[in-house]
């Protein structure tokens, strides 16, 4: 084959590629944009008019903001939860000693294997016993369960690599441990911190499963449930659910933007567990 | 040391903080299996296998086995061959190109449920994009909502849509770790681009594909969240896997027991092919 032709072909593999990624991620904002009164007589690639009557529709009619509160609130505990106690353990276990090592490492792996109702099932049984079903404290506790083996497992990966004589040598100088954990440990190991939180942030945000297994009354649901019960509630009104998902996803796209580095680490090592 | 002691103190209350987390949950999961209960909050009553030889002899068990295999078989299928040819794609330098990979993850950076409700709207019976489509090629629409295989394909072709960027990053992470001289030797012998493919990066990329290989399965053997958001497994239990079956009957049916008992039992068969897996394959055996 000549040159030329290959890199032909090599370019609309790509095009195809892209626009096979893309399309519906475009088609979703594209509909968000539309005339609610259009979207069913006709087929737009360009919002025409323009309008955001389907977001303002989301806004003031129904419990979105609630949900969205609701889903910032989860996940922020997430993220907060998930970074301190998988800091704690991933440190202690690289840099001490004791038996059993090993087996905290692998459990933490293994967990992570578990399938998520299997979790779910008990977790919802559990928090009914102890007087927290339905709260977002109780969608927290879950979430944690799901992203602290990985989160582990991530930054144990990190300590690893820092050497113990870095501390040693703050140490020496007079630095307690703490003081040596905190001004020289965690600079080094900000990036992985920074993936956990990413990582959590997106388990915690996107998550349907347990949301639906957990919370039953509306003004709890977070946004990826009570989109949904939006489904059934307003007969099927494309406009203000694509606005709803293109809202959803905003965050994450801005994040992805800015923090694309992190992102791709988090995500090849397999955050949104699924 | 005294500092030592803090610290000990600290990662002992964290590991029972995630003791408490992550293993109650399961052994928890296990004692459920073991009990029959009218409701979450009643009364259990211990009933120790009673719900595992009914689960084992219902025909909707077996029949939610075999669909969960073959839409796990399939979207693995799809998703290792798409992913090994847009890594292939995107291995490639030039201006630009980080753009490029940013948009081939996004489907991997959607919600499911933005994911489920887009696709319902792309294939929405009057107007859906989709429809339109099916329509200039002279069907009326796509019955993905009826017809039992249409509605497999349909979650299958989404799942794969959704989850291919994980095994692409992965690739492309692996491809970019081959050294150039492999390649340079395999051209110098006349190996054609064909050969090149099958003799140098596949063989190169085996150990990553294990790995993603072993992920991907345990995780689209467990997926529940696109399957419940398209179909809710039907038609007719058309799409109705294990995760599905047992939701129904522990938060539908009501019956806690049984529906731990299906995801105790899923959890096993996942075990033993992991095992298997680890047998035939050790991830440590490469080099």
């Amino acid at each position: 084959m000549s040159k030329p032709i290959s890199r032909t072909i090599y370019w609309l593999l790509l095009l195809c590629m892209v626009v096979y990624s893309v399309f519906p991620v475009y088609w979703m904002i594209n509909t968000s944009f539309r005339d609610p009164q259009t979207i069913y007589s006709s087929i737009d690639f360009v919002p025409s008019p323009f309008t955001l009557e389907n977001f303002s529709t989301l806004l003031e009619l129904t419990d979105y903001p609630t949900w969205f509160m609701n889903s910032v609130i989860v996940a922020s505990g997430t993220v907060v939860v998930t970074i301190i106690l998988s800091v704690l353990i991933a440190y202690s276990v690289t840099r001490l000693q004791f038996r059993g090592k090993s087996l905290v490492i692998g459990t933490m792996l293994y967990a992570y294997m578990f399938p998520p109702l299997l979790l779910a099932i008990p977790l919802a049984t559990l928090f009914v016993q102890i007087g927290i079903p339905d709260t977002l404290l109780s969608l927290i506790i879950s979430h944690t369960t799901l992203a602290l083996p990985l989160g582990v497992w991530l930054l144990w990966g990190f300590f690893k690599q820092i050497p113990t004589d870095v501390e040693e040598a703050a140490m020496v100088d007079g630095c307690s441990r703490l003081k040596a954990f905190i001004l020289v440990v965690l600079p080094l190991t900000l990036p992985g911190i920074v993936t956990v939180a990413i990582f959590a942030f997106l388990l915690s945000w996107t998550d349907y499963v347990f949301a639906l297994v957990m919370i039953s009354s509306d003004i709890n649901k977070t946004l990826p449930v009570g989109l949904d019960t939006m489904v059934g509630l307003y007969e099927l009104r494309w406009g203000e659910l694509m606005a709803g998902s293109t809202l959803i996803a905003l965050p994450l796209f801005v994040m992805f933007t800015f923090l694309s580095r992190f992102f791709i680490r988090g995500l090849a090592a397999g955050a949104v567990k699924g | 040391m005294p500092s030592n002691r803090i610290i000990y103190v600290i990662l002992f209350l964290a590991l029972a903080f995630t003791a408490v987390l992550v293993l109650y949950p399961a052994f928890y999961a296990l004692e459920l299996s073991f009990q029959h209960r009218e409701s979450l909050v009643s009364e259990p009553e211990w009933v120790w296998f009673a719900n595992y030889t009914k689960v084992l002899a219902m025909p909707e068990f077996w029949q939610a086995l075999g669909r969960g295999v073959i839409f796990a078989g399939l979207t693995i299928f799809l998703q290792i061959v798409l992913g090994i040819a847009f890594a292939l794609l995107l291995a490639r330098e030039f201006p630009g190109m980080p753009v490029i990979r940013g948009l081939a993850v996004l489907p991997y950076l959607l919600p499911t449920v933005v994911v489920a409700l887009t696709f319902r709207w792309m294939l929405d019976g009057s107007v859906g994009i989709l429809t339109v489509a099916a329509k200039f090629f002279g069907y009326d629409y796509i019955p993905w909502g009826e017809d039992p295989v249409l509605a497999m394909l349909t979650v299958v072709i989404i799942s794969v849509w959704i989850w291919t960027p994980f095994v692409t990053l992965t690739c492309l992470a692996g491809l970019q770790s081959i050294p150039e001289e492999l390649y340079e030797a395999a051209r110098i012998d006349g190996a054609g681009p064909w050969q090149r493919f099958w003799h140098v990066t596949l063989p190169q990329l085996r150990s990553v594909l294990l790995v993603v290989l072993l992920l991907r399965a345990i995780w689209m053997f467990n997926k529940f969240d696109i399957i419940w958001l398209m179909t809710q497994g039907g038609p007719q239990h058309a799409t109705e896997q294990l995760p599905v079956f047992s939701y129904r009957l522990a938060f539908e049916m009501y019956d806690v027991g049984l529906g731990a008992a299906v995801s105790s039992i899923s959890f096993l068969i996942l075990s033993a092919i992991i095992l298997l897996y680890f047998h035939f394959f050790p991830l440590e055996q490469k080099d």
